[in-house]
């Protein structure tokens, strides 16, 4: 009886090891696929793709250019959006896991596709980006997605998001640019309080502030999403900053020399103009999300709203019409070292090749398809986006008049204008989230002063560094 | 503990068995006829036994049968994912790359204090964690005690009313969470009731999440509302068991209405009230979705809790390779939930 039963355990427990094992050699790591990917061509994988997207903006715009697409081709282009951002990442980690990555994604630029280029998910697009369709892009943004020295050394640190890329390799090309540090304002609502322009300088803008909030109250504020903490930090302070002390000084503040970081007279400067806004953010607006409020300015309990060109077409998604806005970058303060500031597009988003795809090269013929400057600038006007493609001298007449000011902030002089795509100055380890905390204690929580903010932003840094 | 009463028991079975056996053979003693008549009954016993041993052996077969859907289900999506977990514990991998880096112990120290980075996350949010965990058991138990007290008491309506308080749990989920949100939110109904009642000095200007003073204790409150209804359920069901006689007795002797409560029934609860305190215990310890929906650890971290650190450092760190510090801070949840189940079994042995 007993040797019956201990057989019958040992076969269960036999087939249960059995089972076991064999789930654990299909899910193990080794499982991915190869960072060269296989080469595969259109004839092997039919005439369909699939493409995916973190933007729902972006998802009638891209299928209106599928059906062109297929028109001209006979492929197929399906389009899936996946949403916000945080559920985006996640989708793919997990699909890369069981290999179920579609055939093009839409990526943040030089990001999270160095990211997934580094861990073989992506195919390298370095030799078949040729110099027509890498010159179709405007200037300022050719080169996003390319691994320059800057980045490849960012790699090598210690607990790198973009550990195994390579100097040279492409895993992206442009498909959306921008830039930060956009103030959206409700004309009604400054209209009320006598505002009937955007303002030139931070002190006037300040001064604007206080107007609107006397005429408006509680609604007269500014919005900003800071359940993400690094909003505050890179879509105001930096911009302000960086006009303000100039960008050498700029750069010395992400250094560790105690005589040029946040902790220094250059830090305590700039964080002192930052500080000033402190008694216009719009009430609550430290625990909401970038979408709440966006949302909250389109509802009107908010007078100002910062974000990048990218919240205009989430404005719109929330019943804003362009006429009920004005749109300016985050001003200079009188006494900066730059006047006339431009902010300088980078690539926001970018298009990747899965290495998984079976059909390679039709993606890379609608990736291709995309850039062409009739098909971008169709895509830009639908999805109130700004193209990596040139609109002419005249921007306003494809994308409208506030998306068409927001390009004219454009510039690409590294001496003056402001480039948040720029992480060369920082430590490689470098991550904006605990330093976007601690300004936070200073504004909006207002729970430290000047000097201590300083100083644990300068402590927080150092640790980045010596992890570099 | 238990593997041990079993034991016993088996011994006591074994024992019980022999000595059934032994008293039988020593009846057997009698006449040569009894003997063969045992004899023949032995045979018909031993064929009648291997007949049942065969039984038994199918019966076994049937029950591993049935049960190892089950047991495959756990090893599969159980035991391997325990497994692989502790395996990442010890790497630096994002979750996407072919290889992992193998980093031992590392994970476990920098969580601990090796990482100016993330060790003082987490001693913010295992601080905020201990909170929970102390406050909304004591909160819980002294709102559900004497609220079932009441609601056993109450003889009119009493189905009504215990449906009333039973509503916070059957409702409780993401959609309250979100209600909850707008409740809280500057010019929520919660700051507007405050003003019209004349205590507008009380109401948050920052809304009741946006200030880092109240945003913790805010979802304390939440918390214990959620908890509240299963407590006073559990305390129901106590008080129905209480045989009556004793609180007659307790009433001859001269005990009032306050008496009788805190001497009589509140440590004939005492079983109630340790597994209520433990399994809000346990919730303080690994749950993280009402921090999640309401706050995500905001205002800068503010609300920030053990659960929610080991899912932002799984997710949220757009692909930072901290998976294997996610998983090993999830360990050391595992072994401080396996303290808190040891403290359980003490406790409720003791009662």
């Amino acid at each position: 009886m007993k040797v019956n039963q201990g057989s019958l355990k040992k076969m269960t427990c036999g087939a249960i090891a059995a089972a076991a094992l064999l789930a654990m050699s299909a899910c193990s790591p080794g499982g991915s696929t190869g960072k060269d990917g296989s080469a595969s061509d259109a004839a092997q994988g039919g005439s369909s793709l699939t493409m995916w997207t973190f933007k729902q903006s972006h998802v009638k715009p891209l299928q209106n250019a599928a059906e062109k697409f297929k028109e001209k081709t006979g492929v197929s282009v399906t389009v899936q959006a996946f949403t916000p951002d945080d559920a985006y990442v996640t989708k793919v980690q997990t699909s890369a896991q069981t290999g179920d990555l579609p055939d093009v994604m839409e990526v943040h630029s030089n990001g999270e596709d160095f990211t997934y280029g580094g861990s073989g998910l992506l195919t390298n697009l370095a030799d078949k980006v040729d110099s027509s369709w890498s010159n179709s892009f405007l200037e300022a943004v050719r080169q996003d997605g390319v691994v320059n020295d800057a980045y490849y050394k960012q790699s090598l640190a210690e607990g790198s998001k973009t550990a195994g890329i390579q100097k040279g390799e492409r895993w992206s090309v442009p498909f959306t640019i921008g830039t930060f540090g956009i103030v959206y304002a409700n004309k009604a609502k400054l209209a009320a309080a006598g505002v009937t322009e955007a303002p030139k300088t931070w002190e006037a803008w300040m001064a604007d502030l206080e107007k609107v909030k006397a005429a408006s109250g509680t609604t007269g504020g500014v919005s900003i999403g800071f359940q993400s903490p690094t909003t505050g930090l890179e879509w105001a302070m930096q911009q302000m900053a960086f006009a303000q002390i100039g960008p050498d000084a700029y750069h010395g503040l992400f250094s560790n020399d105690a005589s040029k970081n946040f902790a220094s007279a250059n830090g305590t400067k700039v964080l002192s103009t930052y500080a000033q806004i402190q008694p216009y953010w719009m009430p609550g607006t430290q625990s909401l999300t970038i979408d709440d409020a966006d949302i909250a300015f389109a509802q009107g309990k908010a007078a100002y709203d910062i974000g990048g060109t990218f919240t205009l077409a989430f404005l719109a998604q929330n019943g804003m019409t362009m006429d009920d806005i004005i749109t300016f970058p985050i001003p200079e303060p009188s006494d900066s070292v730059i006047k006339d500031r431009g902010l300088s597009p980078f690539g926001l988003t970018g298009l990747s090749l899965s290495a998984s795809s079976k059909n390679q090269e039709s993606a890379l013929e609608w990736m291709k398809y995309l850039a062409t400057e009739e098909v971008a600038a169709q895509f830009a006007k639908d999805a109130m986006d700004v193209p990596p493609v040139s609109l002419g001298d005249k921007p306003e007449d494809t994308v409208g008049p506030v998306l068409g000011a927001m390009i004219d902030v454009f510039g690409s002089d590294p001496k003056t204008d402001y480039n948040l795509g720029d992480t060369s100055y920082k430590p490689g380890a470098y991550d904006g989230t605990p330093v976007g905390n601690a300004l936070m204690e200073l504004t909006p929580l207002a729970t430290a002063d000047v000097a201590a903010t300083g100083a644990k932003m300068a402590e927080i840094i150092d640790t980045f560094w010596s992890q570099s | 503990m238990s593997a041990t009463t079993l034991t016993d028991r088996e011994r006591a079975a074994d024992s019980a068995t022999r000595s059934r056996g032994s008293a039988a053979g020593q009846g057997h003693h009698g006449s040569h006829r009894d003997n063969e008549a045992h004899q023949g009954k032995r045979q018909r016993g031993a064929a009648s036994q291997s007949g049942t041993r065969g039984q038994r052996r199918r019966e076994a077969a049937w029950g591993y049968a049935f049960v190892a859907p089950a047991i495959v289900l756990f090893c599969v999506m159980g035991a391997y994912t325990l497994f692989f977990g502790l395996e990442v514990s010890f790497a630096q991998w994002n979750g996407l790359t072919p290889t992992w880096k193998w980093v031992g112990f590392k994970n476990y120290l920098d969580l601990l204090g090796g990482s100016p980075l993330y060790s003082p996350e987490v001693r913010q949010a295992a601080l905020n964690t201990v909170i929970v965990m102390v406050v909304v058991p004591i909160a819980t138990v002294c709102i559900a005690f004497p609220l079932a007290i009441i609601l056993n008491q109450v003889k009119r309506l009493s189905g009504v009313f215990r449906s009333v308080y039973f509503i916070p749990y059957v409702t409780t989920g993401v959609a309250v969470y979100m209600a909850w949100k707008y409740v809280l939110e500057p010019d929520g109904a919660f700051n507007a009731l405050l003003t019209m009642f004349g205590l507008g000095s009380l109401s948050q200007p920052q809304g009741w999440l946006g200030n880092p003073d109240t945003a913790l204790g805010t979802l304390i409150v939440i918390m214990v509302w959620s908890a509240v209804p299963v407590a006073m359920l559990l305390y129901l069901t106590g008080l129905q068991s209480i045989d009556g006689a004793v609180l007659e007795a307790a009433k001859i002797d001269g005990a009032g209405w306050w008496r009788t409560n805190v001497s009589i029934i509140r440590p004939l609860l005492a079983g109630t009230t340790a597994i209520i305190v433990l399994l809000n215990v346990r919730d303080g310890l690994q749950g993280f979705q009402i921090f999640l929906l309401m706050t995500n650890g905001a205002p800068a971290g503010r609300t920030n809790v053990l659960g929610l650190e080991v899912y932002d450092l799984a997710f949220q760190k757009l692909l930072a390779p901290t998976l294997g510090l996610s998983s090993a801070l999830g360990w050391l949840l595992f072994i401080a939930a396996l303290v808190v189940a040891f403290i359980n079994q003490k406790v409720t042995k003791e009662r």
